[in-house]
């Protein structure tokens, strides 16, 4: 670059002039720099560069990460596949959504009942002695139109014989496919029994069953009947003697009120009760195509665990990074205005010098 | 890659002066510049290994540890004065050729009415020459910024020189 460049022409002879008159170092410094030394030997373990470790640190952890989830999935992928593992635990929560994907049926036929049957007995069942409300809803794969022909009847006729009705049913096999729908209240009492011998009509695609206590409902509904009853009787009581005109037309309107409550108490707690007797279960029956039923390879499992880790991994970066984030943003905000004010100040000193 | 202990030597025999007279425009006073200067490549030796060549030149490197050194020197000096209340007497006595041998009274009176903050731009851009960017970076500013303060500093020096000239 040349001088011109550097200064503007107005101001070239003045800049000449001090390039000329520059101020040299004298030999006492020279020879006091001089005797300073060598520096000394590197120390390479101790010579951290904050520039070039935070990079470093950052893929050393991400290598960590990968490698994590790789020997994970390793490990994991070779034990025995998870959805076998899977088929036999059902939640045992008031309510709860099982899904499936069962093809045991047409690898090992002879093991089907028992799985569900199995998973049936630890699922949920109505407590005895209290009144609860039972709903279930079941979707069953069935092999072919004919399976889903004898099935739907087999229902029908089990809901009968275990006491129970037939509330909607639906029936269509258009083309090769074909599908059921069944609405059925079957006694509390048996609605296990009902269950289990659906679920092995085929393939159990989802079950979802909820639980819902009434005896709190029954009992208040009985508490209240039975104070209306009271005061019935008490009004009974006192028209029978002798009253005003107005005061008998009071008790009476009074009374016909009551009797009108105690009466839709009474049906509300019919209804209660009836809930609690018979169980709302609700059967889909389908026919289709089961899906590729390939078991998944050790390669398989092996990717899918060392994703899911990864997947964990990530939510607590992301945990950490929203934890932390305010935190690094004020920091670095303080920072940078730090920088900014002993820049000013700095600035300012030597303005005044 | 990391500079050898040989090269250290090297640098602080090619860059003294410019270091030096970076230093006599900065604090106005040989006898500082001197000391400062001193302290400069002492502390540039115990660095030495933290210097890295691809983040800038070792002149550059020199220069910002000259700065360091000086603003360190007038805190000190601030500091000395306010505790002992002496800010307005302690005017340092007018030097002969502070800012170099043989410039005109005019030029070294106008140089020594100049601010530091004014002086060194005028060091750094005019005496070593160094481009916008590296003289930015000394200061910790822009490139932009530098050539604007150069050109403050410049306009205020002729000023000077002109109103010294005229008296």
């Amino acid at each position: 670059m040349s001088r011109l460049e550097l200064v503007d022409d107005r101001f070239g002879k003045l800049a000449e002039e001090l390039r000329a008159a520059r101020p040299a170092a004298p030999e006492a410094l020279r020879e006091r720099v001089r005797s300073l030394g060598t520096p000394a030997p590197r120390r390479v373990q101790l010579d951290f560069n904050f520039r070039r470790l935070v990079p470093a640190v950052g893929l050393a952890a991400l290598a960590a990460a990968v490698g994590a989830a790789g020997v994970l999935g390793i490990v994991h992928g070779s034990t025995a596949p998870r959805r076998a593992a899977v088929g036999h635990s059902v939640p045992t929560t008031a309510a709860h959504r099982g899904l499936e994907r069962s093809t045991e049926k047409s690898r090992a036929p002879a093991q089907v009942a028992v799985p569900f049957s199995a998973r049936l007995s630890s699922g949920p069942r109505p407590a005895s002695g209290r009144l609860q409300q039972y709903d279930a809803a079941l979707r069953v794969r069935v092999r072919d139109q004919e399976e889903l022909s004898r099935r739907t009847q087999d229902a029908l006729r089990l809901t009968r014989r275990l006491g129970g009705y037939v509330v909607s049913a639906r029936y269509a096999t258009p083309g090769r496919r074909g599908d059921s729908e069944l609405a059925l209240r079957i006694p509390i009492d048996h609605v296990q029994t009902a269950i289990a011998r659906f679920s092995a009509y085929g393939s159990l695609l989802s079950q979802q069953i909820v639980l819902k206590d009434l005896q709190r409902r029954a009992d208040d509904l009985a508490a209240r009947i039975g104070r209306l009853d009271v005061e019935i009787a008490s009004i009974e009581q006192r028209l029978a003697g002798s009253l005003a005109t107005e005061q008998r037309a009071a008790l009476q309107q009074r009374l016909q009120r009551d009797r009108t409550r105690v009466a839709s108490l009474r049906r509300a707690r019919s209804s209660t009760l009836r809930r609690a007797q018979l169980a709302r279960v609700s059967l889909t029956m389908v026919v289709g195509q089961k899906p590729a039923a390939v078991p998944a390879g050790r390669f398989r499992r092996t990717i899918d665990d060392a994703g899911s880790v990864l997947l964990r991994e990530l939510e607590l970066l992301l945990y950490a990074l929203v934890v932390a984030g305010p935190l690094l943003a004020i920091g670095a905000a303080g920072m940078l205005a730090g920088r900014s004010v002993r820049r000013r100040s700095d600035r300012r000193l030597l303005e005044r010098s | 890659m990391k500079p050898g202990a040989q090269d250290f030597a090297e640098v602080a025999k090619r860059h003294l002066d410019d270091v030096h007279a970076f230093l006599v425009y900065l604090t106005g006073d040989r006898n500082v510049a001197e000391e400062l200067t001193a302290e400069t490549f002492a502390r540039a030796l115990e660095r030495w290994r933290r210097y890295d060549p691809r983040r800038g030149s070792a002149r550059t490197w020199l220069c910002q540890l000259a700065r360091s050194t000086a603003l360190d020197h007038f805190r000190a000096e601030d500091r000395r004065r306010r505790r002992e209340g002496r800010y307005a007497l302690d005017v340092p006595e007018a030097q002969e050729a502070v800012f170099g041998e043989g410039l005109s009274p005019a030029l070294e009176q106008a140089l020594s009415r100049l601010s530091a903050a004014e002086r060194e731009v005028l060091a750094l851009r005019v005496l070593l020459e160094l481009d916008g960017e590296s003289a930015g970076r000394v200061l910790g500013i822009s490139a932009t910024a530098c050539s604007t303060r150069l050109s403050r500093a410049l306009q205020k020096l002729e000023r000077e020189v002109s109103a010294g000239v005229a008296a």
